[in-house]
């Protein structure tokens, strides 16, 4: 349409000035990563190794894949709070099924489970309860957790099936597996929001309920659906999260996912209120987080300081997004 | 009286990502005078208003108010001036009271610093009353009928004693008596030297009221001038190049079968006791005054209220709808009233928002076909004349009417057997209006079962074959098409005469 536009109208000089509001509007979040990423190549050498880059990547996977759905839930108008517990909890669950069982599809496909029913039950709250997404996903979140630390004792739990672990630690030419996921994922989630009438219906209930609603849209299904998908991804985490040391911990395994995922959806973009935002504004997002914490690594930065950096990052985001 | 108009806008130019909106635009508006701002959809009306309220700034041109160079940097500089805005779309905020959004932004304190809500109530309730409007200053905005809304957004622009008010449309949701009521304020304004521009659609109105005139047309002043001098047919031929009939439309086809059944519907304290069919090819007229209850009805029909007695036959089968998809899948469609709470989705393109209740027809295989889309977009835009530059930006970015006539395709490619319009014409020009009776006609003649809400008694008479009138909630007189006459509609939507006299 850029082309047409130009075809038809010359482009003086307030149209190149507002051309180039419009490329820093829709693309800031990329921008940023690029300034981010030249910066952080010019201060530290070691970050542009092939293997450290790889090693964001897989860092990042994890979240990513919850932030993936944390965007879908923004775009909607809610908020999940409950990622990290449901996480421990799935992981708990399908550790103790992969050990009573032996059999690593079972165990699979018990997180997918139980995740995508904590996300069910988090949907029927706020679609049929009509409860605030805040407050239903915060129950939600004490409750999923309690049930974990009661299931494994307090403590955490381990894998007895071997090759369990290879989910997490194998790779493909260069990369882990549980990068692959996390793009595979991220095409799947694009693929949703922009090809199909679910991501449609999404963005619309997130901006006007009511019109939404009127256009003879089923509201309350989408909503159920969105948590259900976020769960489900939670439940794809919390495998890959189990895998990597093959155990996990009913009291500190994932805790504060639910900030990083939030905060890497807005970073990259996605309004709070819902209507608005990209999968791949996300992508870009998480990826910011990632060679932050990073590059704070690679230089030696207190870990009791990186918290204060993530911070100072998100309200700098939130604050770009309010000027437009 | 001054050498120099009150306000003067000298070459307003004014373009949107490169495409121009304004080119080159005068406008100079007197003290005490009521100065009409004309032009199709999408002429650049609205825009040169939100540069003089502060909304927007010019790419050129210069603002003169009482003969000095002002530059109005945002609405609160505008607001300093002595220049109040009613938007073309209503801002209400729904959570909020009457008196709170009222006096939003510049609430009366107490000596001690206390919200003073006895004399926020009692100025309320004193400006409403002018308007011949009584509802409790403490009501929540979200329960009010649409046409108080607008009331109460005209009432705000009246509080802050401005110098110039701009009126955006204010008549789109009101009936005619609520109309000359306004005009009657417009004109005791006027006496005190209060200076109003006034946009609208509806010529008639434009006529009684304004002093002189001005036309736009693609962003170009067409002609200024007083009105007592202009007939409408020529006012008309400025805005859209031609000439328009306003006479009834002649209908010459056969009803087919009942389409739509509604027997007994009752629900407390919005409607009772309504009985009413609809044939195939019949196009069926609601109208009667703010409060009539026919809005809620239909919004009952359609499955998004759900609280109602009696029952609904569609095509002879008993039907229980209790959300909107259902009466979709019923055969039924609704484009409701007040678009910019009911049916625009602002951060979707307006391609998108056309597609939104159909989807299925874009559809291969569970995936959206962008080029069907985009297509079957431009067969609309053909046909109801829709002025957008690209049908990839947010349908916000577009006029007033456009969006209009943007739901109003959204429904239409739903291709529902039963299409009910709740004020389908809100906002659209006169040249506009004829192309989408037309449409509706045209769904007619193919056997589509057709209601048109409305507060305006010749809107329906234009184009229903029959007309109900309501009142207080209850049908209280039904004509046909050609034996109806304004005044005696009026006569039964005000409630003078009452049931039984007329229905039999
Ligand atoms: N923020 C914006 N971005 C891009 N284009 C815009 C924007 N605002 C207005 N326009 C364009 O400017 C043109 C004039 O719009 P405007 O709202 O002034 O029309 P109008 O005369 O008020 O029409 P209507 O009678 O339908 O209200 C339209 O083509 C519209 O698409
Ligand atoms: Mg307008």
């Amino acid at each position: 349409m850029a082309n047409i536009d130009t075809k038809e109208y010359s482009p003086e000089s307030p149209s190149v000035k507002s051309r180039l509001t419009w490329l820093w509007s829709e693309y800031s979040v990329i921008i940023a990563f690029v300034i981010i990423y030249i910066g952080a190549s010019a201060m530290n050498p070691r970050f542009l190794d092939i293997n450290n880059q790889l090693n964001i990547l897989m860092q990042v996977s994890i979240i990513g894949i919850i932030a993936l759905g944390m965007t879908v839930v923004m775009l909607s108008g809610g908020i999940d709070l409950s990622v990290g517990s449901v996480l421990a909890l799935a992981g708990v669950i399908s550790v103790l099924a992969l050990n009573a069982s032996g059999s690593i599809l079972v165990g699979v496909f018990t997180a997918l489970l139980v995740g995508s029913f904590a996300g069910f039950l988090n949907g029927l709250m706020v679609a049929k309860g009509r409860i605030a997404s805040f407050i239903a996903t915060l129950g939600m979140m004490a409750g999923a957790r309690s049930i974990a630390l009661y299931i494994a004792e307090g403590g955490s739990v381990s894998g007895e099936v071997s090759g369990f672990t290879a989910i997490a630690n194998n790779n493909l030419w260069i990369f882990d597996f549980p990068v692959i996921i996390f793009f595979v994922m991220a095409v799947l989630i694009y693929v949703l929001m922009h090809k199909t009438r679910f991501g449609r219906y999404v963005y619309a209930l997130g901006s006007n309920e009511k019109a939404a609603m009127l256009s003879a849209i089923r509201v309350d299904r989408i909503k159920i659906g969105v948590y259900t998908l976020i769960g489900t991804l939670v439940g794809i985490a919390a495998v890959i999260e189990t895998s990597r040391l093959n155990s996990i911990s009913s009291s500190s395994s994932g805790s504060q996912y639910e900030l990083d995922a939030i905060a890497a959806v807005i970073i990259g973009g996605t309004r709070m209120t819902g209507g608005r935002g990209k999968i791949i504004g996300t992508i870009f997002g998480i990826l910011i987080l990632g060679i932050l914490n990073n590059m704070m690594n690679l230089m030696n930065v207190s870990p009791h300081l990186q918290g204060f950096v993530k911070g100072l990052i998100i309200i700098i985001a939130v604050v770009f997004q309010k000027r437009e | 009286m001054e050498m120099h108009p009150f306000v003067a806008m000298n070459g307003i130019e004014k373009s949107f990502n490169g495409v121009p909106v304004l080119k080159k635009v005068t406008l100079e508006v007197e003290r005490g005078e009521i100065h009409a701002l004309l032009g199709e959809n999408g002429a650049g009306k609205s825009t040169l208003m939100n540069i003089l309220g502060g909304v927007h700034q010019p790419d050129s041109g210069q603002i003169l108010i009482g003969g000095e160079e002002i530059k109005l940097a945002n609405p609160h500089v505008s607001q300093a001036q002595g220049i109040s805005f009613i938007h073309q779309e209503l801002n209400m905020v729904g959570d909020l009271r009457v008196y709170e959004n009222m006096f939003l932004g510049s609430e009366i304190r107490t000596r001690f610093g206390f919200l003073n809500v006895e004399e926020m109530c009692r100025q309320t309730h004193e400006i409403l009353a002018q308007l011949g409007v009584s509802i409790d200053p403490k009501e929540y905005v979200r329960n009010l009928a649409t046409s108080y809304k607008q009331l109460i957004e005209i009432s705000k622009a009246l509080l802050h004693k401005s110098q110039l008010i701009i009126m955006d449309e204010p008549t789109t949701s009101l009936a005619e008596h609520e109309v000359s009521r306004l005009f009657i304020l417009m004109k005791n304004l006027k006496k005190s030297g209060v200076s109003i521009i006034y946009i609208s659609h509806k010529l008639k109105e434009i006529q009684e009221v304004c002093d002189r005139y001005t036309v736009l047309r693609d962003g170009q002043l067409v002609k200024t001038d007083i009105m007592q001098n202009e007939n409408l047919e020529v006012i008309t031929k400025l805005m859209v190049g031609k000439s328009i009939s306003q006479d009834r439309y002649v209908h010459e086809h056969e009803f087919g079968e009942l389409a739509l059944e509604v027997q007994g519907l009752t629900s407390t304290g919005l409607f009772k006791h309504i009985d009413f069919t609809v044939r195939q090819g019949e196009i069926v007229g609601f109208t009667g005054l703010a409060g009539d209850g026919r809005t809620e009805l239909f919004e009952s029909l359609f499955g998004y209220r759900k609280k109602y007695t009696g029952t609904v036959k569609v095509k002879g089968k008993p039907v229980h709808i209790t959300h909107p998809r259902k009466a979709l899948q019923a055969g039924m469609g609704y484009v409701p009233k007040d678009r910019k709470e009911n049916a625009i989705i602002k951060d979707l393109s307006v391609i998108h928002n056309m597609s939104l209740s159909s989807m299925g027809n874009f559809e291969r295989m569970g995936f959206i076909q962008d080029k069907k889309e985009q297509e079957q977009f431009n067969t609309y835009k053909k046909a109801l004349n829709i002025k957008v530059h690209n049908p990839r930006i947010t349908i916000d970015k577009l006029s007033g009417g456009n969006q209009q006539k943007v739901i109003i395709a959204k429904w239409l490619e739903a291709e529902t057997d039963i299409l009910i319009f709740d004020n389908p014409t809100q906002g659209i020009d006169v040249g506009a209006k004829q192309e989408i009776y037309q449409q509706i006609l045209t769904l007619a003649k193919l056997g589509k079962a057709i209601i048109i809400l409305s507060s305006e008694a010749p809107e329906v008479m234009r184009i229903c074959h029959s007309i109900h009138v309501m009142y207080h909630g209850e049908i209280t007189a039904r004509f046909t098409g050609d034996e109806a006459s304004e005044e005696e509609i009026m006569h039964y939507a005000t409630g003078a005469k009452r049931e039984g006299e007329k229905i039999g």
